[in-house]
């Protein structure tokens, strides 16, 4: 067992939720700029759509593994008096979790209603 | 040409302050020839250097905000004033000499040695030529301390980040086919410390004054890590 936070993991799975955020985000905007919806019903129609709920929970997923690793590597870097560093470490990674379910939830609801 | 050069002596002064040097240019002359003019006009001052020709890496100071080999600057490509000081982040012994005490733990901490598990051949050990062509590019560091003390990466972790320099000599031994290390080597670069606190600002490959490309080396350890790893 190692006692040390990972290294290559993080690493890499920064690198790939980048890949999946950059083809996102491209499409996203290709979207939004050629197909926009009319109305606020139109989105939630749009949004409703299995594959494209998936793929905003994926990007939102994605959003949240880059930020973690992202901020971790901050805090590391700046933060050294252990006990800052786990409390901050800690509200951030309360705080994606709950930007998460959050996120999930207005996805369901779109769902629901649609 | 005016100088304003860093001056600190622990036994005496309270804090370090810059102090103002007037040097006559002569032809061709470098960074080092106008620091050893200044050492003539005043014997108080303190640097290192030996060689004078970028080869002993130990003349390293920065010189207008970047890290450079005094022997091998021109002065003439100088900004005037021109503004000297100590590597970055590296705690100051006197004037421009700093303790580099950390930056050679970081490089014996990689293991800059091949290491050959099979019994040793009567001769020694051969390589291809393609495969000395993978040394290119690594062999070359002299150890100056330009890119490790330049890495920002080092100056926040200089106990537990390799930095540039150790890592560029760390992918010098993983390339070597006559290693046979390179399960361990790779072992001991895990976790988020050693290897990882690079975050590719490239300061490294901008200041090393024999033009090598640290980023790229661990560039390279990384896409080996994973390699092995799946």
């Amino acid at each position: 067992m190692s006692r040390q936070a990972s290294g290559l993991r993080a690493w890499a799975l920064q690198r790939i939720s980048a890949a999946y955020l950059g083809l996102y985000l491209i499409y996203m905007l290709g979207h939004l700029s050629f197909n926009a919806p009319e109305s606020f019903e139109a989105w939630r129609t749009y949004v409703a759509d299995p594959g494209v709920s998936i793929g905003m929970l994926l990007f939102v997923v994605a959003l949240l593994i880059h930020a973690w690793v992202g901020i971790r590597d901050v805090l590391i870097d700046y933060v050294h008096p252990i006990m800052a560093r786990v409390t901050l470490l800690s509200l951030f990674a309360i705080g994606f979790v709950g930007c998460g379910l959050w996120f999930a939830k207005a996805i369901f609801l779109a769902s629901v209603a649609a | 040409m005016k100088f304003f050069v860093y001056r600190y002596n622990p036994d005496v002064d309270t804090a370090p302050h810059m102090q103002e040097y007037d040097v006559e240019v002569t032809r061709g002359m470098m960074l080092r020839d106008a620091l050893m003019e200044i050492k003539r006009q005043d014997e108080s001052f303190a640097f290192r250097h030996s060689c004078g020709e970028g080869v002993c890496g130990s003349d390293a100071v920065n010189a207008n905000g970047k890290n450079m080999l005094g022997c091998t600057t021109p002065v003439v490509e100088l900004k005037e004033p021109v503004n000297v000081r100590p590597l970055p982040g590296r705690p100051v012994i006197r004037d421009l000499v700093v303790d580099m005490s950390q930056f050679y733990q970081q490089y014996r901490a990689v293991k800059p040695y091949l290491i050959h598990k099979d019994p040793l051949p009567e001769q020694e050990i051969l390589q291809s030529p393609e495969d000395r062509d993978k040394l290119d590019g690594l062999y070359e560091c002299i150890m100056c301390g330009c890119c490790s003390t330049s890495c920002p990466s080092f100056w926040w972790n200089p106990d537990k980040f390799h930095g540039p320099q150790a890592l560029l000599q760390a992918w010098r031994f993983l390339a070597d086919s006559r290693d046979q290390a390179t399960e361990e080597r790779l072992d001991d670069l895990e976790g988020p410390y050693k290897l990882f606190r690079c975050h590719t600002i490239m300061n490294c490959v901008e200041s090393c004054p024999k033009s090598l490309n640290p980023t790229k080396a661990i560039g390279k350890i990384k896409e080996l890590m994973l390699k092995h790893s799946i």
